[in-house]
């Protein structure tokens, strides 16, 4: 689903932030990224929806490699492709169910799609009945519940999470990691950026880990160390 | 396509409320300065009227009485003729009762009222007369001997008594305005970039949000173009209602100079008016609307 073949960013030509990077995931993985700050992972996650260019390598996402893709089929390719940060991004002046349906109104669904996919995914992600709601109502787990469930609503092939749970305490983020993990059992490729130590080694999945912009670990089912 | 359409009126509409201040500021310098750019105009075109007389080098006019016969009339043409060393005899343009109607037409399109005073039986008719190159000292003395000694000549007019300082005039005046229209349409674009680029960074975080799930660059585009084509088009609207209000008081300003001095002429007809109008409205939609479209373009980082 997502290949990465060397890898390498520079940034102001002298920051190197990635060196050499090369790694594949497969459909449906679930791949937590990790390492201290500024190690790379938010360069590695921006690299797969273009957000960022390397300087070498490629990087193939859903068989093509965006790199060389026209700034025109950007925006398709961002819709094959759910984000969600450790603020959230949510637009304090809309609704939930503003938030949610606006993801679909920009591409622009139907309405009648809008009416009837939102409410789904509000369900999924148990925010049924609080789409009324403005996000400063809302608790932090369920502002980042919103932010997945826009992410996840146009049920894109590949999530890519930065920090989801930064800003949550340890309960409210295996909450969340709960939900993450049902959204990848539907099929969906999830790929995640964190230093939390303890939600990786509950959830023991495949770990990357990067130090310096290098990849110094990949490990199936493994732990954070 | 539906939804599309409503979702771009709303937003466009909240970005004019949220953006007050700015937005009047920039419809206001629009206004003002495609009243200039159209007043350029009219001013030009009311100038060229008031030498229109006088287009293709003509230097001299000989106004034949109304009741010359057509026999005397041959006699003024031959005397003119008669000089072709002075005259540029191939240029020579005699303009009967008709011509000398529609011209005046046109020269009195201010005053109505004039031009309906006159017919057939009292309107002189003309021979416009272009001299050879460096011959405009001769042609002045010739001028002196026509007034005075050929039959049935009204009048001789020299286009050095009135043109050359009218066209003196109309160079500065065209000088002056050009660039006070350019300055401040340069102004209004500016106002109008900057507004775009505020209301941009109002919602900066919605469009971060749009390109990340995916939005295409015109869907984010479209609504600030059609802000910068609205603000476009109201100052359009506001410099025609200047440009009507001021047209008339000009006009009516310009019918109290009786007399003899042709300025009557200094004006433009409706039709003129009209196309103006629908110039700076239509200019005025097209250019807000390219520069809120690059303004956006620049802030997308496309």
């Amino acid at each position: 689903m997502i290949r990465l073949e060397n890898v390498t960013k520079i940034y102001n030509s002298e920051v190197t932030a990635l060196r050499d990077a090369t790694f594949e995931v497969a459909k449906g993985e679930f791949v937590f990224l990790v390492g201290p700050s500024g190690s790379g992972k938010s360069t590695l996650l921006r690299m797969m929806n273009r957000q960022e260019r390397p300087e070498k390598g490629a990087v193939w996402v859903a068989g093509r490699n965006i790199n060389e893709m026209p700034d025109s089929k950007v925006p398709h390719l961002r819709r094959n492709i759910g984000n969600i940060f450790q603020d959230y991004k949510l637009l304090l002046n809309k609704t939930v169910h503003e938030n949610v349906a606006f993801a679909l109104e920009v591409i622009g669904r139907p309405k009648h799609v809008i009416r009837q996919q939102v409410p789904a995914v509000m369900d999924l992600v148990g925010l049924a009945g609080k789409q009324d709601r403005f996000p400063h109502q809302l608790s932090g787990g369920e502002q980042q519940r919103v932010s997945i469930a826009r992410a996840f609503v146009n049920r894109p092939l590949i999530l890519l999470a930065d920090e989801p749970t930064g800003n949550l305490d340890p309960g409210t983020g295996e909450g969340i990691m709960r939900l993450l993990d049902r959204i990848n059992k539907t099929g969906t490729t999830v790929v995640m950026a964190t230093h939390d130590q303890r939600i990786v080694n509950m959830m023991r999945k495949r770990v990357i880990q990067m130090d310096r912009g290098i990849i110094v670990r990949d490990q199936a089912r493994g732990v954070y160390e | 396509m539906w939804s599309r359409l409503t979702y771009t009126l709303r937003e466009t509409g909240a970005s004019l409320r949220r953006n007050v201040t700015l937005t009047v500021a920039a419809i206001l310098t629009s206004a003002v300065s495609l009243f200039l750019v159209g007043g350029t105009f009219l001013v030009q075109r009311g100038f060229d009227n008031l030498l229109s007389k006088w287009a293709g080098g003509v230097q001299m006019i000989v106004y034949v009485n109304p009741e010359a016969t057509p026999d005397q009339i041959t006699a003024i043409q031959q005397a003119l003729s008669a000089n072709p060393t002075v005259i540029d005899v191939a240029q020579l343009k005699y303009f009967d009762k008709t011509q000398s109607l529609a011209e005046a037409k046109r020269l009195f399109a201010a005053d109505p009222g004039a031009y309906a005073l006159l017919n057939p039986s009292n309107i002189p008719t003309e021979f416009k007369v272009v001299p050879k190159a460096g011959k405009l000292d001769l042609l002045v003395q010739l001028a002196e001997s026509f007034r005075t000694q050929i039959p049935k000549v009204q009048r001789v007019v020299l286009a050095r008594d009135q043109v050359e300082q009218i066209a003196k005039l109309r160079d500065f005046v065209q000088t002056v305005t050009v660039g006070l229209s350019i300055l401040l349409l340069i102004g209004a674009l500016i106002l109008i970039w900057t507004t775009i680029r505020t209301a941009m960074f109002a919602r900066r975080r919605e469009i971060e949000v749009m390109k990340l799930v995916g939005a295409t660059n015109w869907f984010i585009r479209i609504p600030f173009m059609l802000e910068g084509l609205i603000q476009g088009l109201v100052g359009g609207l506001l410099s025609c209602g200047f440009l009507l209000f001021f047209n008339r008081l000009w006009t009516n300003g310009v019918v109290k100079l009786k007399g003899d001095n042709g300025f009557i002429a200094l004006v433009v007809s409706d039709s003129f008016l009209n196309s103006v109008m629908l110039g700076v409205v239509v200019f005025g939609m097209v250019a807000g609307a390219i520069a809120s479209g690059v303004a956006a373009s620049r802030f997308l980082d496309v």
